[in-house]
């Protein structure tokens, strides 16, 4: 039976369920659409990579980057690849693999029910040969050389690698050249068997469709199919570092134009569970917002000191396991650009209250954007954290943003601040 | 409508409730000069930061933000012989506020603030702001300076100087070049200003829950005066090199990046432009296609391969990033796939899951409102309208022959492999 809330204000429905499998459903109907969007998600990504196995003892630790290999190769299968039955349908599909989580989607605006099948049952199916196996690796290795080639990325992601330098963020999602060498046939079962149990996966469907026949359509596909009884997911956290290991700075050498610097900072505070986290999470965005987005008088401070540009730009995330804030951008002072940051940054719930009377229109800006992702049904889906936020949507996420109000972000902040550390990655020309 | 448009300017409403938002894109459309690129690229950025009512860029931003976070940009373009200044905003329809109280709708307070911004920039005395000016020069100087940081983009921009050396126009970004850009002065910019506001053809589209009455009510309070229509061809034709030429540069590159360049004569009104698009989707431009297959998914030589065809300078492109001591092997299955399409080997099935794909992505583009307002202005240079169902049957009645015969016109310029040398090559 489907649970429908209705979002009046707004025009919108969802639809939600768990199958007997355990396999959460989310039916996002979008009247007047020609495309239906549905992205089927498993909670494992990159930084799960020691757990122990579902038939097994004890914890194993596997190659970096096997998350990230078992997305590419679930598309072959013995006599046929998945791409080309959606190409059949002139469907689009994909997939993508964050440090904790790995959708497979597709897209299409005709053959909506075969093209659901496909994607359930190549999802469910898994084909893993050392042949196919090692195939894989030459196109892979070559996707990690086109990021190492990226400057953003390797800013980023060095950013990264210093918050987090003992727990597996700090590697790369694809893993490296040599990790990915010893991944074998073997392994990929072990973290299929583990983790794509339909009662560690979502499935959100947005689009075209009535969610009642949606709804059949799903439930006939799995119910043709056994499935093993739940078990519990053993994942090993393995190291944490604890503030003093956060690496303060770190400077490169890279072939760009100009001097890039990110800041990041990282939250050692426990994220709350459920709808608080989501508010948490808001208020901190807030937080950010009144400190560093174009409206702030630190902005125009810094602009009109030649000290940032439009490169300028930050962003706060929680994902499971960890939460964080970047602050970036390209300067030709790198030396000032560090440190009118860290004075901001210092002295930031000092800074909020001086911003306080930027609140309401920070407020406004954050729902009209909201509201204005609706419009896309990749936006909608993408925006669901599945367990993170207790299965809140982007109606739901609204409806939070909209009772926040300034002193939930000062709540906010001074739970984060305290216990934050910071780190300066910086990558200057050669 | 209430009053007459003037001559040289186009409004189209797309009205519908599909969406949360009213979206706007204002289009000036000029001739493709050398000169005029770099110019216009600066007066965009200076046209994007103030006005005289909002002098700072967060004074403007800060009434963005009041608008319920209105999106608001100007970027430029290049589109065969033609150089465009867009400017798009959308804002949310008030309707899925709460608490709505301002006097007027989003709209039209987005239409004033798009006036604001034309009619009304920061010029003192007849002249841009000088401290804006500086900064804004500066900025877009950082900025065409970083481009190369990209180095995909990279080696695209030194293919397209190859096969482009006699064309500046075409071979240089859409931002301009460094060299102009440090002798541009504020009065060049106002020239600019005041030439693209007299003489550019000017393509306004609205799309979202408005009538078409309301959007000409607002538009109408604009001072958009005639100016002629432009009835040059979009088109940039230019004569292929019998002889290829190939070049290669050593950069500090984990990856080489493989980039070839095709004429490919055929444009966008022309009768097999459809086949066009169907022969890039099976050459290389969809997942489907020969070069992913082969590149990628049997050789592993690849992650990326794939092609884009630009039907208003009539070339076609290939890019891979790879192993630079495979490259050989990379040029040799690229061309191979080439002449496969050539002789007509090509599958049914390949050409009916490309048609299939190219309608779907139609069909999805439907949902996008910016697509559909950017889609516009190829209606408007090629002053063709196709409904979709006409569309629809053209693209199912084309064969195997069809795309034989583009395939056949597609003639190598120029390969160009930026890599980071021997000592680099696993």
């Amino acid at each position: 039976m489907l649970n429908k809330k209705d979002y009046p204000k707004l025009e919108e429905s969802r639809s939600v369920t768990t199958l007997a499998n355990g396999l959460k459903v989310i039916l996002i109907p979008k009247a007047g659409f020609h495309k239906t969007y549905a992205l089927m998600t498993t909670d494992y990504g990159s930084i799960d990579n020691t757990f122990v196995p579902r038939d097994g003892q004890p914890a194993v630790r596997y190659p970096d980057g096997i998350a990230h290999f078992l997305e590419h190769k679930m598309f072959e299968k013995a006599d046929h690849d998945a791409f080309d039955l959606f190409g059949e349908y002139g469907a689009s599909s994909n997939a993508f693999t964050s440090f904790t989580q790995t959708s497979y989607l597709f897209a299409t605006t005709n053959h909506l029910h075969e093209n659901l099948d496909i994607l359930l049952d190549f999802v469910q199916d898994p084909y893993f040969t050392e042949a196919t196996v090692n195939k894989e690796k030459g196109i892979i290795g070559q996707e990690i050389q086109m990021y190492d080639d990226d400057p953003g990325w390797q800013s980023y992601f060095g950013m990264i690698g210093n918050l987090y330098p003992k727990e597996p963020m700090h590697i790369d999602i694809a893993g490296t050249v040599d990790s990915i060498a010893k991944i074998t046939a073997d392994d990929l079962y072990a973290a299929y068997n583990t983790f794509y149990h339909p009662s560690n996966m979502s499935l959100m469907v947005v689009g075209q469709f009535d969610p009642d026949e949606m709804l059949g359509w799903i439930e006939s596909n799995q119910n043709a199919k056994t499935f093993p009884p739940v078990v519990p997911i053993e994942r090993e956290r393995g190291p944490v570092a604890t503030p003093d290991e956060v690496v303060a700075e770190t400077t490169r050498h890279l072939s760009v134009s100009r001097p890039k610097i990110n800041i990041g900072i990282r939250g050692f505070d426990d994220v709350p569970t459920g709808a608080d986290g989501l508010k948490y999470s808001l208020a901190l965005s807030l937080v950010f917002d009144l400190l560093f987005n174009d409206t702030s008088d630190n902005y125009l401070r810094l602009y009109d000191a030649n000290i940032i540009d439009d490169s300028f730009g930050y962003d706060f995330q929680v994902q499971r396991d960890s939460h964080f804030a970047q602050v970036a951008g390209d300067t030709d002072q790198p030396d000032q650009f560090v440190a009118a940051l860290a004075a901001i940054l210092d002295h930031a719930e000092d800074q909020l209250v001086a911003a306080q009377d930027q609140f309401d229109l920070v407020k406004r800006e954050a729902i009209g954007r909201l509201i204005g992702a609706i419009n896309s049904e990749e936006a909608i889906a993408n925006q669901y954290d599945g367990p993170l936020f207790g299965g809140a949507t982007i109606f739901d996420e609204l409806a939070v943003l909209q009772q926040i109000e300034f002193r939930d972000l000062q709540a906010a902040a001074q739970v984060f601040w305290p216990q934050s550390r910071r780190t300066v990655y910086t990558i200057l020309p050669e | 409508m209430r009053e007459r448009k003037p001559e040289g300017v186009t409004l189209d409403v797309s009205s519908t409730q599909q969406f949360k938002t009213i979206g706007i894109k204002v289009d000036f459309v000029a001739p493709l000069t050398v000169d005029a690129i770099t110019a216009r690229a600066l007066l965009a950025q200076v046209l994007e930061t103030s006005t005289e009512a909002y002098p700072t860029q967060t004074a403007l931003s800060r009434e963005l933000s009041r608008l319920y976070g209105a999106s608001f940009g100007i970027s430029v373009l290049k589109l065969g012989t033609k150089h465009v200044i867009r400017l798009t905003c959308a804002v949310v329809n008030e309707k899925y506020l709460q608490n709505f109280t301002d006097q007027q709708p989003l709209f039209e307070q987005a239409m004033a603030l798009l006036k604001a911004v034309i009619f009304k920039p920061l010029m003192p005395a007849g002249q841009f702001d000088e401290t804006t000016f500086n900064q804004q020069r500066q900025n877009l100087f950082a900025a065409v300076k970083s481009l190369d940081d990209d180095k995909q983009y990279l080696a695209n921009r030194r293919l397209q100087e190859l096969v482009f050396k006699d064309e500046p126009a075409q071979a240089m970004s859409a931002l301009g070049n460094m060299t102009t850009l440090s002798q541009l002065t504020r009065a060049d910019i106002a020239e600019t200003y005041r030439a693209m506001l007299a003489n550019d053809s000017v393509h306004v589209a609205v799309i979202g829950d408005v009538t078409e009455e309301r959007v000409a009510t607002a538009l109408a309070d604009w001072p958009l005066t005639d100016r002629t229509s432009d009835e040059s061809s979009p088109y940039f034709d230019w004569t292929a090199q019998d002889r290829v030429t190939n070049a290669e540069d050593v950069a500090p590159v984990v990856q080489a990046k493989l980039n070839l360049a095709y004429r490919l004569p055929i444009y966008r009104n022309d009768a097999d432009f459809l086949a066009t698009t169907v022969f890039n989707a099976a050459f290389g431009g969809t997942p489907l296609s020969l070069l992913f297959t082969n590149v990628r998914e049997k050789a592993s030589l690849a992650y990326y391969a794939s092609s884009s065809y630009n039907p208003y300078s009539g070339t076609l492109g290939v890019q891979t990033g790879i192993q630079f001591k495979n490259r050989d092997q990379v040029l040799a299955i690229v061309a191979k796939q080439l002449e496969a399409l050539q002789s007509g080997e090509m599958s049914q099935s390949l050409l009916d899951e490309v048609k299939a794909s190219l309608l779907n992505a139609r069909l999805a583009a439907l949902d996008s409102p910016q697509r559909r307002l950017t889609g516009l202005l190829n209606q408007q240079l090629t002053r063709q309208r196709l409904p979709l169902k006409e569309w629809e049957a053209q693209l199912a009645a084309i064969t195997v022959a069809d795309v034989q015969r583009v395939a056949q016109q597609v003639q190598l310029q120029a390969t160009y492999c930026l890599h980071g040398g021997d000592q680099v090559a696993e």
